[in-house]
């Protein structure tokens, strides 16, 4: 035990004496997803747009909705159209000039002031026409839909959205807020992966290479003392790193989804933040063991990294999986499958359906992997073959 | 005198690769690196393991290090097996070769306290070794500076500072003047000298002449992984130079196969 606390020492003191090293796996990670996912907020979250919205019979009520309650400026501007006019006006949807077309149904007013309950299936319909691949047309079409939709519970029923009747004008039609929530997991599994193949490879390859590992092997210590200490430094820098990943997701994240830092709280609850980090840490023990099994048979660090490439698409693959199979509803044997189960957990925490059973299945099985994969690494190094394969 | 180093019936061959088995026309696809090879080394003695390039001397040494396994036969250190008790047998040698390094980012000063803390020292002891060494090979000068930056000479003497650290009974040194100026290369044997002095066995394997007729009390010729002849000096000799000594002995050993 003491000699896996001196080894750990050592990569320690390696780690943090070396500056490159604590920008590159420390510092740089939080701050550029930071950076990056502020971008991205703010690119669609602008609130200071203004929105010009044509409207087929236009009425009062549906003006009103819009009005913000302390009598300042909308951000819409409504100008009222003719039904004949609208395919014109997609026209200029699709050209930018216009950002959505709403088209209600006639005496729009008079069916909200009547206020009797219309079996569903009758109401009257909204129709919504908009660009997804226009930033400020599909946040147009993002603003007025749940405007609508608050409305039409408060009204009871009196009308309903056609979501269908109107139309997405684009032929791109992924754009969503849940496309952002599917993203996320893929940018962690991305920031985690080079945080470990910054220090891994170089620590077990690296050492192999210059010959510094068989100075460690003439020493009285076993091999299983070497692997445990190696993987428990290089999982607790990594670990760091993903400190370091997480800080900057979770600053970033109310600007990402356009709320305040008040209200990200509220969307995440702590339990569910612990998660995060529970599952990105079972993520990093994963990823280190199986990129320090990689580099014990390399000859080089150059090897090493060449290993870990198709590691890293394997790993890239399945961390965009959630995009094509959606996040939730999976049944919990999926959550054995590893690396998935981490994908899965994550976009599960990042749209708001977290599941404590998926959660506690993946952060158990992750950890019965790694006790195995240290169990086998200890073996190759007790082999001439791969530690001396030079 | 007891026997520190005993070597019995060593075997250790080889995997080729599909090339290197067409070079060698080698049809099991295995090279023999060493074949029943056994000596004996006694406390108090320095013994040379002589031979050729590709003789077996590093498969040897690294054996007794217990960085590599004999496919048959066993070697003892001071009684204990390499085999069965690496880790006892680690902790009463000292092993020193050109392909052991140290970490280049690290200072002298730093590696010689974490191989002292691997040997199990208190860090009393290892303060104390250290101002022995330290100024004993003149390290004290660049203590503090970072491994990658010393020259080879330097860095020789670090090595040899950190392989000695806990004064251990057994100091296997593989080639120790191997690219070395003649200065640092004294120093060095200066130092195995002194430690025979001390009682300690010491085993080294090179294929220089000069070094094992100044150093060596006893010597083992290794040829293809055999021990071809062994004994004192002057038994080996025979009344001749140690290197005509040598080519008689490898002549008659490569034609009688």
């Amino acid at each position: 035990m003491k000699n896996v606390l001196t080894i750990m020492r050592k990569e320690f003191a390696r780690f943090f004496k070396d500056k490159r090293l604590v920008l590159g796996t420390l510092i740089l990670p939080g701050v550029l997803i930071f950076a990056v996912y502020t971008l991205m907020g703010s690119a669609f979250n602008d609130s200071t747009q203004t929105y010009t919205v044509k409207v087929v019979h236009s009425s009062s009520a549906f003006v009103q909705m819009f009005e913000t309650g302390d009598g300042g400026e909308s951000v819409f501007s409504f100008e009222e159209a003719e039904e004949e006019d609208a395919d014109a006006i997609c026209e200029s949807i699709r050209s930018g000039d216009v950002d959505a077309l709403v088209v209600l149904p006639e005496n729009f007013d008079a069916i909200l002031a009547g206020g009797q309950f219309l079996p569903s299936g009758s109401a009257p319909e909204i129709q919504i026409f908009y660009d997804s691949t226009e930033t400020s047309s599909y946040s147009a079409y993002n603003a007025i839909a749940s405007v609508l939709t608050a409305f039409e519970s408060a009204y009871g029923s009196l009308y309903s959205i056609n979501f269908t009747g109107g139309g997405d004008l684009t032929s791109a039609q992924e754009a969503s807020a849940e496309y952002y929530a599917m993203l996320l997991p893929f940018l962690v599994l991305v920031f985690l992966y080079s945080g470990c193949m910054g220090i891994a490879p170089e620590s077990i390859a690296g050492e192999k290479e210059r010959g510094t590992i068989a100075t460690l092997l003439v020493t009285p210590i076993r091999r299983s003392e070497l692997v445990v200490g190696k993987i428990l430094s290089l999982s607790a820098l990594s670990v760091l790193s993903a400190v370091s990943s997480f800080i900057g997701t979770f600053l970033s994240l109310p600007k990402l989804m356009g709320q305040g830092y008040g209200d990200a709280f509220a969307a995440y609850s702590v339990g569910q933040y612990f998660a995060l980090f529970a599952v990105m840490i079972t993520a990093v023990l994963l990823i280190v063991t199986l990129i320090s099994i990689l580099s014990s048979l390399a000859r080089s660090v150059k090897e090493a990294t060449t290993y870990a490439v198709p590691l890293m698409i394997l790993v890239m693959l399945v961390g965009v999986s959630s995009m094509f199979f959606g996040a939730g509803g999976a049944a919990w044997p999926v959550f054995l499958i590893p690396v998935y189960n981490i994908v899965q957990v994550m976009a599960e925490i990042f749209s708001l359906r977290f599941s404590v059973v998926h959660f506690l299945i993946t952060v158990a099985s992750n950890l019965v992997y790694v006790v195995l994969l240290v169990l086998l690494l200890a073996k190759m190094f007790n082999n001439e073959k791969i530690i001396f394969n030079k | 005198m007891k026997d520190s180093i005993v070597a019995e019936n060593i075997y250790k061959t080889f995997t080729l690769s599909a090339k290197q088995r067409k070079i060698e026309k080698s049809a099991s696809g295995r090279k023999v690196a060493l074949d029943g090879l056994s000596f004996s080394a006694r406390e108090g003695e320095i013994y040379g393991l002589l031979g050729p390039n590709g003789a077996g001397k590093t498969t040897m040494l690294r054996i007794l290090a217990t960085l590599i396994r004999a496919d048959r036969g066993d070697a003892y250190i001071m009684g204990h097996s390499v085999t069965k008790e690496a880790e006892k047998v680690r902790s009463c040698i000292g092993f020193l070769t050109s392909e052991l390094k140290l970490e280049d980012f690290f200072t002298p000063d730093y590696l010689f306290d974490f191989f002292g803390r691997l040997r199990g020292m208190d860090e009393d002891a290892i303060a104390l070794r250290k101002r022995t060494l330290f100024s004993k090979f003149g390290i004290d000068l660049f203590s503090q500076v970072k491994v990658g930056d010393l020259s080879t000479g330097m860095k020789q003497k670090v090595s040899l500072a950190v392989s000695i650290i806990h004064d251990p009974a057994v100091i296997i040194f593989d080639e120790p003047t191997n690219g070395l100026d003649v200065l640092t290369a004294k120093v060095v044997t200066d130092f195995l000298s002194e430690m025979k002095e001390q009682g300690k066995t010491i085993i080294v394997s090179t294929h220089i002449f000069s070094l094992v007729e100044k150093l060596c009390d006893r010597v083992g010729v290794i040829i293809g992984g055999k021990m071809a002849a062994e004994g004192t000096i002057e038994e080996v000799c025979c009344g001749k130079t140690l290197e005509d000594a040598f080519f008689d002995i490898y002549k008659r050993t490569v034609q009688g196969a």
